[in-house]
């Protein structure tokens, strides 16, 4: 059918049965429109049909990029029908990185300027906003600002000013010739200020205050380069000369202009009723949002720049605040959205605590409603609010553990967070509990969920001291019996050293003999599914190294030196290909002979140890090689090498703990050292759970740190770099009570009472993990540190660990992660008191790494 | 604050209105990639008991709302406040409904161009521009019957 019209192509594509006819219609449509447009001779009006059916293809995800060139002429036509398809057409099939977009700089200035027609001037607006690279941006600048001084249509200044906001934000350097009267004079011009005009200032308005930061990082980015660090003074004058010249040039004559938006934003939010901007009820939510937003710019500058002349209007914003915050009707969902912009606000510029504490409870209300919107973002943006107000947090609790069971799997996943987040030494039984009703109510689904809560519960123990033993370990118990088959290795490990290293052995065996009780009892052990290796593992482990404890137990009917010896058999055989169980066998099986009398479980034993002396994986097979030799030896030897473990300190803890560790008295003889030893050297690259003693060749918590993460002898600082940032958001933390500067650190920022330091732990693939230690050098209290990273990166920080006052020479810590792209560089503030006065520093630093 | 893209599809997937205001290099390498992934994504979504906000990669969260057969979505930044969008989406919506008279989505399939026309009055290089209706409506019948 030569010459269809779009609507039958659009029908036949449509009516087509197969994918194949669709593909074969669409191929034959694409072939034909790129011939015709290829003929110069083509009357506009089929030229006009073959571009919309292009159109239609580019939506259908075709290959359009033959119609460039052609949508440019159509922009170029005088007819208005092809001059708005063909615009339609560039910013479809367009992009702004296209050196067609220099073909169209031209038509673009003459469409700007076309007096006789707004509606070409509009869609030449139209595809500026849309279309504008920096070159294109400095062409057209001029007829922008003409028109948004001579123009006196809000239609096309509407317009006209997002176009300014965006050339603006794509060449900072335009600042240089803008005149802010521009905006001013619109603003002062009741006739011309339609809500639509308003948007366009507003956006403007934004745009000079974001590109403050660009502006000013731009500046420094080129001293950096000729200067190589050493001209810091002069550098910092130079910065301090650009502030000053843009803030009396720029920032200056819009600073009236804040009182002005206080005004249309109480206005709009009292109004009741206006048909025109009424949304459910509320007097047009968008512009009100955006002047929050605005306005909330405005005094983010002003802090940074320590401007009294916008800071003098901080205290009535506040009160506008209230004002809002309290008028604003929170049933509506327009409603919630403007309320939740003013908490935003609040929270971001960190004002006064009543205010702080009214946004945490409007946040709240919202976590208690239905509409799973409004949960989420109150969720997301509580979590951000802890460290600024944890105790007015804690008090929602409730509404928070509410979440952990609502429908929707991120709301579960938030809600986790935030219980961690708010999580402290007085309520941890509470958030506890609560975790564990969470888990058990989790699915297959939920898996990320899971390992989440359980590595964070980790942390957690790790982080609090615990008075109740008893109490934990019955957690972990419920852990691994709810959700272990989810667990990964190296929690496993971290599970096992929880056991190993509770102190009150009543209520070790106690929480044992349970354990055991699951899994030797016929009954009983069906609650545990098979794929729960995790609490396999544990149980087998725990034969190995608690039978003592374990046979002490009253019920022995169950638990006896057969039933163990059983449920390790049964373990070899069901588990046969899972490498790391069998480890673990073997020795719980060696460890179980050296402290059980009977023959017939002895000889057991022995078999199970070396059926595997002929085990195709070769790991294993010296294994069992070398503990036949062992087995053989006499008992009393064997319970000297194969004595239970000591206390076991995490590699991150080892720093603060390694002189008090008890050191154990050696009496093997030096035979059987030596073959230690070589057992040992295997071991380190197996995953096998290390219970022998150790040579005194090797440091004691080297060599256990090594077995028990079943990693081939990684340096102790990796090792404790990664457990360390595994504890970053918003609950970071040490294990250790004081903190210590780590020797790689660097200083990073130096006055008379604090220094801060920083250490990279990782840097690459989008994503960087630091800490910042501060070190006091004078008593100190109530640090508060604020960092800012570059728009392109955000940044999530911990809390200060362990507490945010220091006396002289203590240290705290910060994590900090980034995640984003482009250099690594942070702005610091941080705020203090010292001698009961407020100081402030603030400084810079830019690190050698890029994300 | 900013929207970076507008995407508009039915429920098998096919996209109806596309227009990215704001393209990363990687990303204009494969639009049609990132679209079946948005598609993916959110078609397999629980639309009664989930929220309508989705983080869809480390700089872009999704807002979006399925009208009948057709979801509208937006992309906008991560830190951006995401409620305002969906009442951005609500009245789009509204609009196009009024513009068209009771709009289904053949209208949309075969008018795509005028659908388009009133996106472009609503926003502009990402912000909105118009918030009224009677005047964005007004508005768009004179263009309509510009030729």
């Amino acid at each position: 059918m030569a010459g269809s019209s779009l609507k039958s192509f659009i029908k036949d594509v449509r009516n087509s049965k197969t994918l194949a006819e669709e593909r074969s219609i669409i191929t034959k449509e694409s072939a034909k429109i790129r011939t015709k447009l290829r003929d110069d001779h083509l009357p506009a009006e089929k030229k006009r049909k073959n571009i919309q059916k292009l159109l239609y293809l580019y939506i259908l995800g075709e290959k359009t990029h033959f119609g460039q060139v052609e949508s440019i002429n159509l922009v170029a036509s005088d007819d208005f029908a092809d001059k708005r398809l063909g615009y339609l057409a560039a910013m479809l099939l367009l992009d702004e990185s296209q050196d067609l977009l220099t073909l169209l700089t031209n038509v673009l200035n003459n469409d700007l300027n076309n007096h006789s027609n707004k509606y070409v001037v509009s869609l030449a607006l139209t595809a500026l906003g849309f279309l504008s690279s920096s070159e294109l941006a400095r062409d057209v600048y001029p007829d922008v600002e003409h028109l948004l001084s001579h123009s006196k249509d809000p239609f096309l200044l509407k317009k006209a000013l997002q176009c300014m906001a965006k050339l603006i934000a794509k060449d900072v350097s335009l600042l240089d010739t803008f005149s802010p009267e521009l905006i001013t004079g619109i603003l002062n011009n009741h006739s011309l200020c339609s809500h639509g005009v308003l948007l366009g200032v507003i956006k403007v308005l934004q745009s000079i205050l974001q590109s403050f930061t660009s502006y000013q990082e731009f500046l420094v980015e080129d001293e950096d380069e000729d200067g190589n660090g050493n001209g810091t003074h002069a550098k910092e004058n130079k910065v301090a000369e650009s502030n000053q010249e843009f803030f009396i040039r720029i920032l200056e004559p819009i600073i009236p202009v804040i009182p002005h938006l206080f005004m249309v934003l109480q206005n709009l939010n009292a109004k009741n009723f206006e048909p025109d901007f009424d949304v459910q009820g509320i007097c047009d939510p968008f512009l009100q949002v955006e002047l929050l937003h605005t306005l909330s710019l405005f005094f983010q500058l002003g802090d940074e720049l320590e401007s009294s002349e916008i800071l003098q209007y901080l205290n009535k914003f506040s009160d506008v605040l209230t004002q809002i915050a309290t008028n604003t009707d929170a049933n509506k969902s327009t409603g919630q959205t403007i309320l939740y912009e003013t908490t935003r606000t609040i929270f971001s510029l960190n004002l006064d605590q009543p205010l702080r504490i009214l946004g945490v409870n409007i946040l709240a209300k919202f976590l208690s409603g239905r509409d799973n919107n409004i949960k989420y973002v109150a969720l997301n943006t509580l979590l951000k609010v802890v460290p600024q107000e944890p105790k007015a947090v804690q008090r929602h609790k409730k509404f928070i553990s509410r979440c952990l069971r609502d429908f929707d799997i991120f709301i579960r996943k938030r809600a986790l967070e935030l219980t961690f987040a708010i999580l402290d030494e007085a309520n941890i039984v509470e958030l506890v509990d609560e975790l564990l009703h969470f888990l058990e109510r989790t699915t297959e689904d939920d898996k990320s969920l899971i390992l989440f809560t359980v590595e964070r519960l980790v942390d957690v123990f790790d982080m609090y001291p615990i008075t109740n033993e008893k109490w934990q370990l019955q957690v972990f118990f419920q852990i691994m019996k709810l959700v272990g088959r989810h667990i990964a290795s190296d929690k496993i490990s971290d599970i096992l050293i929880i056991i190993n290293n509770a102190k009150n052995s009543t209520s070790k065996r106690d929480v044992l003999v349970d354990m055991m009780k699951y899994s030797l009892d016929e009954k009983l052990s069906l609650e545990i599914p098979e794929e729960n290796v995790c609490w396999q593992l544990a149980s087998i482990w725990c034969i190995g190294e608690y039978v003592d404890i374990l046979l002490e137990s009253q019920d022995a009917a169950l638990i006896n030196q057969r039933s163990l010896t059983d449920y390790l058999c049964r373990c070899n055989t069901r588990y046969n290909e899972d490498n790391r169980l069998i480890n673990y066998t073997l020795t719980a099986a060696l460890k179980l002979s050296a402290k059980i009398e009977d023959t017939k479980c002895l000889e057991d034993l022995r078999q199970l140890i070396v059926r595997h002396t002929r085990d195709p994986d070769l790991m294993l097979q010296t294994k069992s090689v070398q503990y036949e030799l062992i087995f053989r030896q006499p008992k009393a030897v064997k319970r000297a090498i194969l004595e239970t473990m000591p206390n076991f300190e995490k590699p991150h803890k080892h720093e603060k703990s390694s002189s008090s560790k008890p050191v154990k008295p050696r009496n093997n003889q030096p035979k059987e050292s030596n073959l230690l030893f070589d057992l040992l050297q295997n071991d380190n690259g197996s995953k096998t759970s290390g219970e022998k003693k150790q040579p005194s060749s090797i440091p004691q918590s080297d060599l256990l740190a090594d077995l028990f993460k079943g990693t081939p002898s990684t340096d102790r600082t990796s090792s404790r770099s990664s457990a360390d940032a595994r504890g970053i958001g918003l609950l970071s933390q040490s294990a250790s009570e004081t903190v210590q500067l780590p020797t790689q650190s660097v200083k990073i920022h130096d006055s008379d009472s604090l220094q801060v330091f920083t250490h990279l732990l990782s840097c690459g693939n989008g994503s960087s993990q630091l800490e910042m230690y501060f070190k006091a050098l004078q008593p100190i209290e109530e640090i508060q540190s604020f960092c800012a990273v570059p728009k392109t990166q955000k940044l999530t920080m911990g809390q200060l660990h362990p507490q945010n006052s220091l006396q002289t020479d203590d240290v705290c810590k910060q994590s900090l992660k980034i995640t984003g792209t482009g250099k690594l560089k942070l702005r610091v503030k941080v705020n203090f008191n010292k001698n009961g006065n407020p100081v402030n520093q603030q400084f810079d630093y830019k690190f050698d790494g890029s994300l | 604050m900013a929207i970076k893209f507008i995407l508009c599809f039915n429920k098998q997937g096919i996209v109806r209105l596309v227009r990215w205001f704001e393209l990363s290099a990687s990303e204009a390498q494969r639009t049609q990639d990132v679209m079946v992934q948005i598609y993916r994504l959110i078609s397999s979504r629980d639309h009664k008991h989930q929220s309508n906000f989705v983080e869809f990669s480390d700089s872009t969260k999704l807002v979006y709302k399925r009208y009948a057969g057709l979801f509208f979505v937006m992309g906008v930044g991560l830190q951006d406040e995401e409620p305002i969008y969906l009442s951005h989406i609500h009245l789009f919506v509204e609009v196009l409904d009024a513009f068209f008279g009771n709009v289904c989505e053949l209208d949309i399939v075969f008018n795509f161009y005028k659908a388009y026309m009133v996106m472009d009055e609503m926003f502009i290089g990402g912000e909105i521009q118009e918030i009224s209706k009677d005047m964005l409506l007004e508005r768009l019948s004179t263009m309509d019957r510009l030729e």
